[in-house]
């Protein structure tokens, strides 16, 4: 009996294509456009890059061209330095070319088009270059013999701090934006989840009031009705993921298989919730579709979709919401197969989902349990 | 053999102040066509759905078969066809399909499955139709195809309401030939109609409904045999004067006269040849007339004497 | 006038459901202003660093000091997991330990490996922190060198960071020019993404109600014109839209600290065209009768597609050319171009915001005349 109505349900799934079109759509466009948007900001705004900049002697005794030589040179070196007359560097900034304008006098000066990260950096190397000069004069004058010794000790490589990398996952923090995009695709699964209960209670349709004539037991009928719901969800997941993985190429981490697992079972959790939602209020079907999708919509806007740092925020102020927020725990799971090698919190969020999953379909199953209505 | 198939005792249903069965009572035997008579509004949608335990209900006792009806009586359930008012079918799903998957909800073994829907197929003359989905249906045929939905599983009790709504009269009467077929095979069939031809037409017993209360219950002769009118004459005059129409009022066993100035209907209980005496006194008094219809009562006569307005009236 | 008395009281009918998303939708956008601080995200010169001192020497201690008064020092649990999570999101752009033995290895003129650092990836942090880490280390060295006691050394080293370079800075961006206070311009900036969620998710139920099969159809075999009909249909809408348009542009009144005044003025426009054009937007989705579980399906891919691209949720600043370049062909970009200039971002210029307005306009127009033309053409098809 399980197996008739799964099978029927498939194909009724299967055929109001519009949903399914839709879901599927749906990621397609946005994660295009996402791609399109936040594709190259990672490289663009976070790694660094070369600083480049100018250097306009004024001095002929400045060392400063030694000083600027030596961290303009290896492998992704600090400075790429031009060095000019002032009018060509002040158009070079004009025109955004350089970030700074060195001044090599008696001390150096800087000069810069705005304040970032990056002015920061040439700030701090014209501090240093002039506290050096000052370090050297005062030796030279109180200490002269010491001087080669205090020139070896300020000129010598140094590598001050070591490197603990914490991941060997991809640290581009704009791939949580597509995280968050599978995780609201899951949640677009209480659409259909919510489908289930007005097609099986006698006063929202005249089928539901068919099949509440049907010997067949209410949870064997609503069970497959959701397996039927979860199957087409994890289509649509799957796609979703494979469109995300192969086509844009989004680096998902070394553990892809495990990233389709963790969004088909966010993709079941978002139908049982909608299941839950539908069987759990009282409402003509266009106030239900109104709630589950401001729910959804708040749980996405939470846990970061519109606005990445949100869930950061929470973690600091309410880290217990990101427990419970289903996008949060959905899109963490991907983060944390992406970020941690080990699988202790992956495990949290997947048994998070499970439990969700469970509850929300229990609840579900029971409050729509066989009962008679009081007008249909 | 007369088990009641169906026994409704006092039954209350109301919604908030509108009290919609007002202690409803009913048993319905095994064999019969058992048709549930009233015009809209009067409560026999209520009833059914409360006998299929999809209502609650404020006060009373349901019984199919001899067992209390509850939402999980699954045994119950399944002895039961169900056509319900409104059209219930997949849109997604083709006619074989939906008649499989509705009949796939009763009978387990698929090889009967399929000897069943091919039946229901052919019981509703769909043949043609397999592969259409319900929107390339016309009206009539997506009734039947509804029916068809309701009746693959051979129930032993068929509820049937208002299952000829928007039917052109083709297929309605092939609905009604079917009923009667699926009653002449053993189901035992509840029909709610307000079309009082079609109750007549096909149910041994017949129970009208009007205010959510039953207000006669009977075959139909018993019913017409409970109201005085036994006959209706109709002619159509000219002209006619006031004297003449007393004294045909003042003939034996007529117990109503009424002119309209076109025609003339006077109404009769009991006796013979009611139509010739009025015809002589017309015939004495030199009154030309037109057609002249003889009716014996119907249950719209009925309705009518015990509620005081007709059936028809209360149509939308 | 019958068929406009008709539609508002429909609307009327679904107020319930409209008040659910505009308050959701409200809420949203009083979120998202104040938990925005994605405007300083890329300006910054402060860093945020977290430093766990494993060596809590004088020398140790004298160094945080200094990082403290450069960068903002920020509380952290010595976890792991949880420097990643911060890292990661920003909370923090540095994670530093000082190693046990730190004062004595630089005393000894060690200088390698001092200081871990918890790494997430090549950043301009991590190049900045590493830097300057570099530089303290070798300034230590070389009063030391100069023959400086061990806590000598560190103290002058650190009296010897607070000198400061002379900094010209030629262009600082615009200054703040408008009207408007800041709160009040950042929650402008979100109204393009919920004005589209808004309207479509409450207007789309009612049009479906207006433009099922039968009521068309026997709207069309009634007297009235086509035309009549979708005018009346688009001034009900009308109504509508202005009503929830007044609700959002009052909400921000408060955070405006008064009423707008000046140039402020000329974001409440911003907004009006706006709206207008997510009106249009709507009467056009809802010309091909969506279903109902669709809508908010669609209404996110328009409305979060849109303001993706176009720098509503992210800076414009920061979007790529290319991006902005297609961009323009949206009108949330013109929308946030004025917008910017209410927050301060971009210098104020009447002519421009005049001119992007009009944009805006223009697009309202075309959708509108778009929808016109899909009604008529879908009011003849036998489907649908």
């Amino acid at each position: 009996m399980f197996l008739h109505c799964l099978i029927y349900e498939l194909k009724t799934c299967l055929r109001a294509k519009d949903l399914i079109i839709w879901l599927l759509l749906f990621p397609i466009v946005l994660g295009t456009l996402f791609k399109v948007a936040f594709g190259s900001l990672y490289e663009k705004n976070t790694l660094f890059r070369t600083i480049p900049a100018a250097v306009v002697e004024q001095s002929a005794e400045s060392m400063l061209r030694t000083a600027a030589d030596a961290v303009s040179e290896g492998e992704n070196p600090l400075l790429s330095v031009t060095y000019t007359d002032e009018a060509t560097a002040l158009e070079m900034l004009e025109q955004k070319e350089i970030k700074g304008i060195l001044y090599a006098g008696d001390t150096v000066t800087l000069t810069v088009g705005g304040s970032g990260i990056q002015e920061s950096m040439l700030r701090a190397f014209a501090e240093q270059y002039n506290r050096y000069e000052s370090v050297i004069r005062s030796t030279a004058q109180q200490n002269p013999q010491k001087l080669p010794q205090v020139m070896a000790a300020l000129s010598g490589e140094v590598s001050a701090s070591s490197r603990i990398s914490l991941t060997e996952g991809n640290p581009d923090p704009f791939i949580q934006y597509f995280y968050n995009l599978i995780a609201m695709v899951a949640m677009f699964g209480a659409v259909t989840g919510l489908h289930i209960v007005s097609d099986y209670q006698a006063n929202m349709s005249a089928l539901g009031a068919r099949r509440c004539c049907s010997p067949v037991r209410r949870a064997v009928s609503l069970s497959a009705a959701m397996t039927g719901s979860c199957l087409a969800q994890s289509v649509c997941m799957i796609t979703c993921v494979s469109f995300l993985a192969f086509l844009l190429r989004i680096d998902f981490g070394s553990r892809l298989p495990l990233v389709y697992a963790a969004a088909i079972l966010g993709g079941w959790t978002g139908v049982a919730i909608g299941f839950c939602i539908g069987a759990a209020t009282r409402f003509s079907s266009n106030v239900k579709t109104g709630i589950t999708m401001v729910f959804s919509m708040a749980c996405c806007f939470l846990s970061g979709l519109m606005i990445g740092n949100i869930k950061a925020v929470i973690a600091e102020k309410a880290p217990w919401f990101n427990q419970i927020n289903p996008v949060a725990v959905i899109s963490d799971s991907f983060y944390c197969l992406n970020l941690y090698s080990d699988y202790r919190r992956f495990c949290v969020k997947i048994l998070t989902m499970l439990i969700m999953t469970v509850v929300c379909t229990v609840i579900g199953i029971i409050l729509s349990g066989r009962k008679q209505y009081a007008s249909i | 053999m007369n088990n009641p198939v169906v026994k409704i005792e006092n039954l209350v249903k109301r919604y908030g102040d509108l009290v919609a069965l007002d202690h409803f009572s009913l048993e319905i035997r095994e064999g019969e066509i058992f048709g549930l008579l009233g015009p809209n509004g009067s409560g026999k949608t209520t009833t059914i759905n409360c006998l299929l335990s999809l209502l609650s209900y404020d006060k009373g006792d349901i019984a199919v078969f001899g067992q209390k009806m509850t939402p999980s009586s699954y045994d119950i359930k399944k002895e039961i066809g169900v056509i319900m008012q409104n059209v219930a079918v997949f849109d997604e799903l083709n006619v074989y399909e939906n008649i499989d998957y509705f009949c796939g909800l009763y009978i387990r073994d698929k090889a009967q499955r399929r000897q069943y829907v091919d039946e229901a197929v052919q019981f509703v003359g769909l043949e043609d139709f397999l592969k259409f989905r319900p929107k390339k249906l016309s009206g009539g045929l997506l009734r039947r195809l509804n029916i068809a939905c309701g009746i693959a599983h051979k129930p032993k009790l068929i509820i049937l309401d208002e299952p000829t709504v928007a039917v052109d009269p083709q297929s309605r009467n092939r609905i009604l030939e079917g009923i009667q077929t699926l009653n002449r095979n053993g189901a035992t069939v509840i029909y709610t109609s307000h079309y009082m031809e079609e109750v007549e037409q096909i149910c041994t017993r017949i129970a009208i409904m009007d205010k959510g209360r039953k207000i006669a219950e009977g075959t139909k002769d018993e019913l017409k045999r409970m109201i005085r009118n036994t006959e209706t004459v109709t002619i159509e005059v000219l002209e006619l004067d006031e004297a003449v129409r007393a004294e045909i009022a003042a003939l034996p066993h007529v117990y109503e006269t009424v002119f309209d100035g076109k025609t003339l209907t006077v109404c009769c209980s009991g006796g013979k040849h009611n139509l010739i005496r009025i015809l002589g006194v017309l015939q004495a008094h030199a009154v030309s007339f037109g057609r002249v219809y003889s009716e014996l009562p119907t249950l719209n006569d009925v309705f009518l004497e015990i509620t005081g307005t007709a059936l028809r009236d209360k149509e939308e | 006038m019958q068929v406009f008395k008709t539609y508002l009281k429909i609307l009327k009918k679904h107020l319930h459901v409209a008040s659910i998303y505009v308050i959701a939708f409200l809420l949203t956008g009083f979120a998202m202003t104040f938990m925005d601080d994605s405007a300083s995200l890329f300006e910054q010169t402060r860093l945020k660093i977290c430093v766990l001192d494993l060596d809590n020497t004088p020398e140790s201690r004298a160094l945080c000091d200094l990082i403290s008064k450069q960068h903002d020092i920020r509380e952290m649990p010595a976890d792991e997991d949880a420097m990643l999570d911060a890292l990661y999101y920003e909370r923090i752009n540095y994670a530093l330990t000082i190693g046990k033995g730190y004062a004595e290895k630089l005393a000894a003129g060690e200088t390698d490996g001092l200081f871990e650092n918890r790494f997430l990836h090549d950043s301009y942090s991590t190049a900045y922190m590493e830097q300057f880490l570099n530089e303290y280390v070798c300034t230590v060295r070389a009063y030391l060198a100069g023959g400086a006691a061990s806590a000598d050394a560190a103290a002058q080293a650190c009296a010897s960071f607070e000198t400061e370079t002379a900094v010209r800075v030629v262009k600082s961006g615009p200054e703040n020019t408008s009207d408007m206070s800041l709160a009040a311009a950042l929650f402008f900036r979100y109204l393009p993404y919920l004005f589209i969620s808004v309207l479509m998710n409450v207007l789309c139920p009612v049009l479906h109600a207006v433009n099922k099969k039968d009521i068309r159809f026997r709207t069309d075999c009634s007297g009235v014109r086509p035309l009549r009909y979708t005018a009346a249909i688009f001034g009900g809408t009308g109504v509508f839209v202005a009503g929830i348009w007044v609700i959002f542009v009052a909400a921000a009144i408060p955070m405006n600290g008064g009423l707008y005044h000046g140039t402020a003025w000329i974001a409440v426009l911003n907004s009006l065209v706006f709206t207008l054009f997510s009106a249009s937007v709507t009467l056009l989705v809802s010309g091909f009768d969506p279903p109902s579980n669709l809508v908010n399906m669609i209404t996110q891919m328009i409305s979060l597609g849109m303001c993706f691209i176009c720098g509503v949720f992210v800076d414009q600043n920061m979007l790529g050319e290319n991006v902005l370049a297609a961009a323009r062909f949206l009108p949330a970009y013109w929308y946030i171009r004025v917008n910017r200039m209410m927050e301060g971002s971009d210098a104020f210029d009447g002519a421009l915001a005049l001119r992007a307005i009009a944009i805006e306009a223009a697009f309202a127009a075309v959708l509108a005349l778009l929808t016109v033309l899909v009604r008529k053409s879908r009011s003849r098809s036998a489907s649908a």
